[in-house]
């Protein structure tokens, strides 16, 4: 298929390197594909803090959302301490459009507890939980069905690789709620609560699950973590965008990342990049454009909670920084692309749904706030919403963003602020014939003299 | 090239079975799997969502008071404590699910692939005018769920546990009238 | 109290500096020096929740307000309270809490002491709020057989869950749904196992938890209330007594960490049935000569029961004054010495149960059992020596009818007419623990201040001490008479009670720590 760039921007297969082969959930091949080498190498050849600073060096960061440095965060767990430490893998992916864990957990498990497994010798863990959504049946069967393998070749439980470290992985089956993909939440989970998100501090790393150290990391996170041993961590920062040189705090975006993309788009899918490749080449040259006789309208660039682009801000670097410093964020890097046929209120209504259905119901802004959004939406959806409504929006947007106990409501404000800002049009075209008149009036008060 | 991870395999479509009420929890079918998840965890709390799903498979795709009760004696928890615990989350039913359950994804990639008018057919041919009721022939369960994580063959829905991806209303329809 | 050297560690709150010690929280610290930080979750018994939003203070140096529950204080952290930023964040959380509020209040029970009223007024709810429909949830919704609960008027601040988690360990509380339907959920029992529930309805920060029993009874602005203690037992839990017109309405527990902390039990707190009977005693009431019962002034009676003891005397018969347990110290006081006129002592009689526990209730149902104890009043603990020539009774369990009958009695003291014996011939209407003054001991030696109020009961009953001394006066012309100012000096310095732990003198209650 013609591409429309000159160069095609190409994938990179680490994380994915074994999607194709088949079979590669057992362990016989994924032993045969380098499955495990990482783990012994990391026993036979490094210490724990080797294994910490080589991931230090890779600068690799948290793929669940937030981008945190993966080798920063293990190095808050305490040392010593005589409780047992924990491993929480985050593979609850619940955040819309996203659908790339669920790839590396079905099609190549092992490499999924190999990277908890190296995280939990790097910490001094002696015990993995991979909480997985309910959602995800063939993932939980996979992963039980890896480790039992893994146990059964010395990979798991005691004496791993024949050394003297002993660690148990466990699969823990969410039972549908968004909110435990939040790490406290997904903590209280586990623990056999409800998924209520505990108040930072203190953080997991120094009291998580059973209120003892837990490092928490997204699937993807993990799964990089053998290729980093493998390879060593400044091979993996090589990759993908350097720290900005003027910015002594810049980390950077090193590294690939499972990017996906689904929506209104021709072939939706996930893809392995390095990072770099900018949002239009991901959906134009891999999810094959927009749908027949459309063109893009707005795009979240990764699942539901962060801000929009509209079909004209697209040629942004997919990195932690470009996309924030775009007004927008990487999230979880898995795009929903919406067409010109998509009615933008209609969408907000969508999307205040998915948060008020979802908020845990703790903390007064967000129970109260996503609800009385969806109601708004509702309201100018049956053409019934009035300028003062859209000032309303933007006072609730003000009251509800970083006022609560978690980032979920922080993630319902971001999507919606800014399509009711960059799309006001379309809430105006369905208020009444008054309202709009004014709105005009106002509008034209606002141009500069002379400009229409 | 872009492998589609397949969502599930296939399993038999088949009724559930009636609940059952046991005696006591947990009943012998399960008793050597739940002391095996107890196994895993260092408090006995922490065993509650396993061991809830454990039972909604075994009540019938619900979890009744009794067996509720069951569960909260069996790890020493209070029943408000289960009750809590089983109304947070959206997997599971406190009320009976009819012998099929169907879920519809509604969120945003689902929502512009055609979800609304998988879930119009689903009531429809189920015979509710809610989601979240079972139908008057007691057949089908209709749920609204959110992302499934199936966006990329989107619209996607759940049917006893086993996930349909690129779903068509037509296609829907035939699903439904595979199930008794 | 240290005599470390280093200074102590502050932190800034509206420009002042205030010590704090280590693991304090803002909240605690500004409460601890009567700064005012609106809270809904927070209860300083329980863990922070967090989670209702209200209490945010802005941190200097930071646009973003924060919640001062859970904020623990740190060197250098300056915080302000009263700060438009301060003040805006939380009129904020109030419009986001009054959006699905029924605003029901014409019709609430907690109207007049609800806190979202309060802070609402406050904080000026001049706000819009527009007209989105709100969200419907059970209304209603019993709790137990004394509690009754509304999930729209709840505000989900977990508080009443935490009481039954932490502070009771009982958990028949959860919360149940998610959501905008989070709401309060209870065991399928339907029951509670705590006999503290209903302490979660003073807890509930709005009209979301009711009381049964108080329900629709009155609203509160037309009630007067007195700081008092609780009678139920000698555990003597502070207590806050509601009445209005001549019956007592409700007793609500009065924050005392030495005592009861914030708490009762719901018996006690149910306790008060007896000062409403529908028996109650309202005047004297004299037998005439067919043995037939008149009412009778005041001065008739006195006069009647003076001639009724004078005879009494004269047969030499036990000339003992069998009291309440739950009698005040002046009231034992003045008994004794009209005993003594009689030729006999005062001698009490209190219930003993079996069903203390470690945290309130005691086994010793006598509110002044210590106090009679302490001034040497001996126990009448069978009907065999019960023999007495004056009963004093308010509570039929101290008291019984086989007891009563045995006394022997002439004169009775009595809150309910039907605990008149056989044997009486003069009666005085005695009143409920809600109509008088005095002071009790409790089981761990703290004298209490007893308080009445004149809404709770018969207008025309007169306190004991008075009557007794006029009484004594007619049987012993010289008698020197006491007002309670002078029995209470005399009391502080009685031998056996000026070692308790008296409040400082004063016609007040018991101190109230805030
Ligand atoms: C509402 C909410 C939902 C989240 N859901 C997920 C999730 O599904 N998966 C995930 O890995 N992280 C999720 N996160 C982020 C986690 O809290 C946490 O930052 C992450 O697991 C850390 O791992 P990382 O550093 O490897 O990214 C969520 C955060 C919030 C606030
Ligand atoms: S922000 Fe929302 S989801 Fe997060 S803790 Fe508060 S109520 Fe729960
Ligand atoms: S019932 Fe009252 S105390 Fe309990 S959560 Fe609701 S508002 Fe709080
Ligand atoms: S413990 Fe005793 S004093 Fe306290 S409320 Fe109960 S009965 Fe009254
Ligand atoms: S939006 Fe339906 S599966 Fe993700
Ligand atoms: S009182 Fe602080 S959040 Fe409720």
């Amino acid at each position: 298929m013609a591409a429309k760039t000159p160069k095609r921007y190409p994938e990179t297969k680490v994380l994915s390197r074994n999607f194709d082969v088949d079979k590669a959930w057992t362990f016989d091949v994924a032993r045969q594909r380098g499955a495990y080498r990482s783990l012994e190498k990391a026993l036979g050849s490094m210490t724990p803090d080797q294994v910490i600073d080589e991931v230090k060096t890779s600068r690799l960061r948290g793929r669940g959302g937030a981008g945190f440095p993966t080798g920063v965060k293990w190095s808050f767990v305490p040392k010593q301490t005589d409780k047992t430490k924990y491993i929480c893998l985050n593979a609850d992916e619940s955040e819309p459009g996203t659908f790339k864990d669920r790839y590396l957990m079905e099609l190549d498990p092992h490499l999924v507890i190999e990277g908890c497994l190296i995280t939990a010798y790097a910490v001094g863990a002696s015990m993995v939980y991979i909480y997985v959504r309910g959602e995800y049946p063939l993932s939980i069967e996979r992963l039980w069905g890896a480790i039992e393998e893994a146990r059964k070749e010395g990979f798991v439980g005691k004496k791993i690789a024949g050394r003297d470290f002993h660690c148990d992985v466990v699969v823990h089956s969410g039972a549908g709620a968004y909110i435990c993909g939040e790490e406290t939440a997904l903590l209280e989970s586990l623990e056999g609560k409800r998924g209520h998100p505990r108040i930072k501090p203190p953080f997991p790393a120094v009291e998580g699950a059973f209120a003892s150290p837990t490092v928490i990391n997204n699937v993807e996170t993990l799964a990089h973590v053998p290729w980093i041993i493998e390879n060593g961590g400044a091979a993996f920062a090589k990759q993908g965008i350097p720290p900005d040189p003027a910015d002594p705090r810049s980390v950077g975006s090193s590294g690939t990342k499972l990017m996906g993309v689904s929506g209104d788009v021709q072939k939706p899918g996930v893809w392995e990049f390095e990072f770099g490749i900018t949002l239009r080449q991901m959906i134009e040259d891999y999810a094959g454009g927009a749908l027949e006789g459309r063109t893009i309208k707005a795009v979240i660039p990764g699942g539901l909670s962060m801000p929009v682009l509209t079909g004209d801000e697209l040629d942004v670097k997919m990195g932690f920084d470009d996309l924030k410093a775009a007004g927008s964020g990487l999230g979880t890097a898995c795009a929903i692309v919406m067409d010109d046929t998509c009615d933008m209120v209609q969408a907000c209504e969508n999307i205040a749904h998915f948060f008020a259905d979802e908020s845990c119901g703790q903390c007064t802004p967000c129970r109260e706030g996503c609800h009385w959004m969806e109601k708004i939406f509702h309201r100018f959806d049956a053409g019934q919403g009035t300028r003062s409504d859209l000032d309303l929006l933007e006072n609730l947007f003000r009251q509800i963003e970083g006022r609560t106990i978690c980032a979920l409501a922080d993630a319902a404000v971001w999507p919606l602020r800014s399509i009711v800002r960059k799309f006001r049009h379309e809430f105006v075209a369905k208020m009444s014939p008054d309202e709009q008149r004014a709105e005009a009036e106002a509008r034209s008060a606002r141009q500069p003299a002379g400009v229409k | 090239m872009n492998p589609r991870a397949p969502a599930a395999e296939p399993k038999d479509v088949a009724p559930r079975a009636p609940a059952v009420v046991p005696a006591s929890f947990p009943p012998a079918e399960l008793k050597a799997t739940c002391e095996k998840i107890l196994a895993r965890y260092p408090t006995k709390m922490a065993a509650l969502l396993p061991i809830l799903h454990e039972a909604q498979a075994f009540g019938g795709g619900w979890v009744s008071p009794e067996l509720e009760a069951g569960v909260a004696a069996y790890l020493d928890l209070s029943p408000a404590h289960v009750h809590g615990v089983l109304t947070f989350y959206s997997m599971y039913n406190t009320k009976p699910a009819g012998r099929h359950e169907l879920w519809v994804c509604r969120t945003l990639s689902c929502w512009r692939r055609g979800a609304p008018e998988l879930r119009a057919k689903a009531l429809d041919k189920a015979g509710c005018t809610r989601t979240g009721e079972v139908g008057e022939d007691g057949r089908f369960l209709v749920k609204d769920m959110e992302c499934l994580g199936l966006c990329e063959q989107a619209p996607a829905i759940w049917l006893d546990g086993v996930a349909h991806a690129n779903v068509t209303p037509e296609g829907l329809e035939q699903l439904m009238d595979g199930c008794e | 109290m240290s005599a470390s050297s280093s200074p102590e560690p502050v932190v800034t709150i509206n420009g002042t500096a205030y010590p704090y010690e280590p693991g304090d929280t803002v909240i605690r610290v500004a409460h601890r020096h009567g700064i005012d930080v609106p809270h809904y979750c927070y209860h300083p018994s329980m863990s922070p929740a967090g989670n209702c939003r209200i209490c945010m203070v802005e941190v200097v140096g930071s646009p973003r307000p924060q919640i001062a529950c859970k904020m623990a204080c740190f060197p250098g952290l300056s915080v302000n309270t009263d700060s438009d930023l301060a003040h805006e964040a939380r009129a904020d959380t109030m419009q986001m809490l009054l959006v699905n509020h029924p605003l029901d209040c014409p019709i609430c029970d907690q109207a007049g002491e609800c806190h979202l009223q309060d802070y609402s007024y406050q904080l000026g709810s001049g706000r819009a709020v527009t007209s989105t429909p709100k969200t419907k949830l059970p209304k209603n919704q019993p709790f137990g057989e004394q509690i009754v609960y509304d999930a729209e008027r709840c505000i989900k601040c977990t508080l009443c869950v935490r009481f039954c988690e932490e502070i009771t360990d009982t958990n028949e509380l959860s919360m149940g749904q998610r959501s905008d339907h989070e709401q309060v959920i209870m065991t399928s029992a339907g029951e509670f196992t705590t006999r503290y529930s209903m302490n979660i309805v003073d807890l509930c920060p709005v009209g979301a938890l009711t009381s049964r029993d108080f329900r629709f009874r009155s609203r509160l602005w037309f009630m007067d209330f007195v700081p008092s203690v609780c009678t139920g037992c000698a555990r003597g839990c502070n207590v806050t007594v509601g009445a209005r017109m001549g019956k007592v309405l409700r007793l609500e527990p009065r924050e005392n960490q030495d005592v009861n902390q914030w708490w009762m039990c719901d018996a006690g707190r149910l306790g008060y049935k007896h000062a409403n009977s529908a028996t109650r005693l309202g005047v004297p009431a004299v037998r005439d000569a067919s043995g037939a019962w008149r009412e009778a002034t005041f001065e008739q009676a006195i006069q009647a029961a003076s001639a009724a003891l004078a005879e009494h005397r004269h047969e030499e018969r036990p000339g003992h004054v069998l009291l309440d347990g739950g009698a005040t110290l002046e009231e034992m006081w003045v008994a004794r010495q009209l005993a003594a006129a009689l030729g006999g002592e005062a001698r009490f009689a209190a219930h003993v149960g079996d069903d203390g526990d470690e945290f309130l209730v005691v086994n010793e149902k006598g509110a002044n059992a210590r106090g009679a104890e302490a001034l040497g009043l001996a126990r009448v603990k069978n009907a065999a020596d019960a023999g007495a020539a004056v009963l004093v009774i308010e509570r039929d369990e101290h008291v019984p009818a086989d007891l009563r009958a045995a006394s022997g009695a002439v004169v009775a003291f009595v809150t309910d007419a039907s605990h008149v014996p056989d044997s009486v011939r003069v009666a005085f209407p005695f009143g409920s623990f809600a109509e008088r003054d005095g002071w009790l001991v409790n089981v761990g030696g703290r004298v209490q201040r007893l308080l009445g109020t004149g809404e709770a009961g018969p207008s025309a009953v007169q306190p004991f001490q008075a009557v007794a001394q006029e009484i004594l006066l007619d049987l012993d012309a010289g008698h020197d008479v006491l007002d309670d100012a002078a029995l209470e000096t005399r009391l502080r310095a009685a031998p056996g009670l000026a070692d308790l732990v008296w409040p400082p003198a004063s016609r007040e209650p018991a101190e109230v720590s805030s």
